[in-house]
């Protein structure tokens, strides 16, 4: 097996603030009420000196997925280790192609990675909470705010994979008007030499994955 | 002040407006060496233009205080904000806004401070929106009002056109900036350190052809302009030597034929101010 970039941690092993906030193994809603269950196994970064030095591919590191503003919870962008799902590693994957492929490069916005399900914005299950999905605002020169721009962006990223998530084009919900949002859909990586699933839920209570939907927000007991 | 020197006041301040050619013209100042306030249409409405930048300052430091946000959080820039008309998106564009360093972030961060400093120094309609879809006019408002500021009526960010033409638009009135420009300046606008923040801002200011250009060079001015088609307006705290400062406002409206002149008018009024003030020290 290729080196992992990081340490793998199981979420469900984390302290419970940690816990609340990114819902290892937990179910959130999409917009239209279908249960997606969350990832649980995630790459720890212990700094950003770590999340700057790392590579997740050739031209993409660990920082570009972990760029957040002040709508992520406090603990989450101030504090360290942070965490990543570990399915982030196919998105860089697939962005190294896109990379390739256009020959120059492809800029993640901030917020525009992996977002928690305490970020102000995962309104609902967005496979930003999965980290498969990549706001991109730039490539090379092109800015991705316009039209024709986007969709030609589309056209490239739809060629390189089949079953890659584009967002339509448009200012409506569930489109995008100044970025070009692709994502791998709701995708989660279980690293070799993980710890597994108990043989039935509930035998070892060490080790639960809640079956129970919390609103997004529902991290009062975290503090800010 | 007597009667007398008010009137005559108020009367060259109507003057100045008359032979400029403008529609409406409002002052208001409040001096702390005389601890007096004084108006000429002090209390009449007008489109607020940029000069709404100071009372979203105000608003967005209150956040602060309250401990939303730090002045180093970071905020993404991205230029689509929802009108408060219609609920549909809209852009800043870059060739109208008087500041690139904002768009040149767009994809990236920067901090509440640098943003607010922007917001004022330069007048960036990018960073001023970042920071009311931010903060959230609600939480302006109820900055504004813990500072107990009246005359000033904060519906939404600039730029939002569809907005405009359905009439939604910040409102001032020459008081209501005043009494905005006050806690700035008595170090009582949340904190002492926060206001010091706020003036430290207001000095830097870029654009100084009005208030600024109405007092003597070695006047310190800190202060906030703003102008649309319709208005022009300067809102400012003038320090001279050997006397207290004093918090002034000039407010102008014009009809959109008119379009010289304007900052002068402001300078001309500021003048009248500082001469009137100037006088009555000597007294």
């Amino acid at each position: 097996m290729a080196e992992l970039p990081l340490p793998v941690v199981d979420g469900l092993k984390l302290d419970p603030a940690m816990r609340a906030l990114l819902r290892p193994g937990e179910l959130l809603k999409e917009r239209d009420g279908t249960l997606r269950r969350l990832p649980r196994y995630f790459y720890e970064v212990p700094s950003w000196e770590v999340a700057l030095e790392t590579r997740l591919a050739p031209n993409f590191q660990v920082w570009e997925f972990l760029n957040v503003d002040v709508r992520e919870h406090e603990r989450l962008r101030s504090d360290w280790p942070r965490y990543l799902p570990c399915a982030v590693s196919l998105l860089a994957a697939f962005l190294e192609l896109l990379r390739r492929e256009v020959g120059t490069y492809v800029h993640i916005s901030a917020n525009g990675g992996y977002r928690s399900p305490a970020h102000r914005l995962s309104t609902h299950a967005s496979a930003h909470c999965w980290g498969t999905a990549a706001n991109i605002y730039r490539v090379g020169d092109d800015w991705l705010d316009g039209e024709r721009t986007v969709r030609r962006y589309t056209r490239v990223v739809e060629k390189l994979m089949t079953g890659v998530y584009v967002r339509p084009w448009g200012k409506g919900v569930g489109e995008a008007d100044d970025h070009l949002h692709l994502d791998l859909g709701w995708t989660v990586v279980i690293p070799h030499g993980t710890t597994g699933e108990p043989e039935r839920r509930g035998d070892d209570v060490t080790d639960p994955v809640p079956d129970e939907v919390r609103d997004v927000n529902d991290t009062a007991d975290v503090g800010a | 002040m007597t009667t007398a020197t008010k009137d005559a006041l108020q009367e060259r301040v109507a003057r100045i407006g008359e032979e400029a050619g403008a529609a409406k013209v409002a002052c208001a100042y409040y001096d702390y060496e005389t601890r007096e306030s004084w108006d000429y249409r002090g209390d009449e409405w007008f489109h607020a233009a940029s000069t709404i930048k100071v009372p979203i300052l105000v608003g967005v430091f209150g956040t602060v205080h309250r401990e939303g946000y730090t002045l180093d959080s970071r905020v993404h820039v991205r230029n689509r904000f929802i009108s408060t008309a219609d609920g549909e998106p809209f852009r800043v564009e870059s060739g109208r806004d008087a500041n690139s360093v904002v768009h040149q972030h767009l994809g990236k961060t920067m901090k509440v401070g640098e943003l607010a400093y922007h917001m004022i120094v330069t007048s960036s309609n990018l960073a001023t929106n970042l920071l009311v879809d931010l903060v959230g006019i609600e939480e302006i408002r109820a900055g504004l009002n813990e500072l107990g500021v009246t005359g000033v009526d904060v519906h939404r960010g600039v730029e939002d056109e569809r907005a405009w033409e359905r009439g939604i638009n910040n409102l001032v009135t020459a008081r209501g900036l005043v009494s905005v420009l006050r806690p700035i300046e008595e170090g009582t606008a949340f904190s002492v350190e926060l206001s010091a923040k706020m003036l430290e801002i207001l000095h830097d200011q870029e654009f100084r052809s009005g208030i600024p250009a109405g007092v003597p060079d070695s006047a310190k001015v800190a202060n906030k302009t703003g102008e649309i088609s319709t208005v022009a307006h300067d809102a400012a705290i003038v320090y001279l030597a050997g006397r207290k400062p004093y918090a002034v406002v000039v407010l102008t409206q014009w009809e959109r034929s008119v379009t010289g002149g304007r900052s002068d008018t402001i300078a001309r009024v500021s003048r009248a101010v500082y001469e009137h003030l100037s006088a009555r020290d000597r007294a």
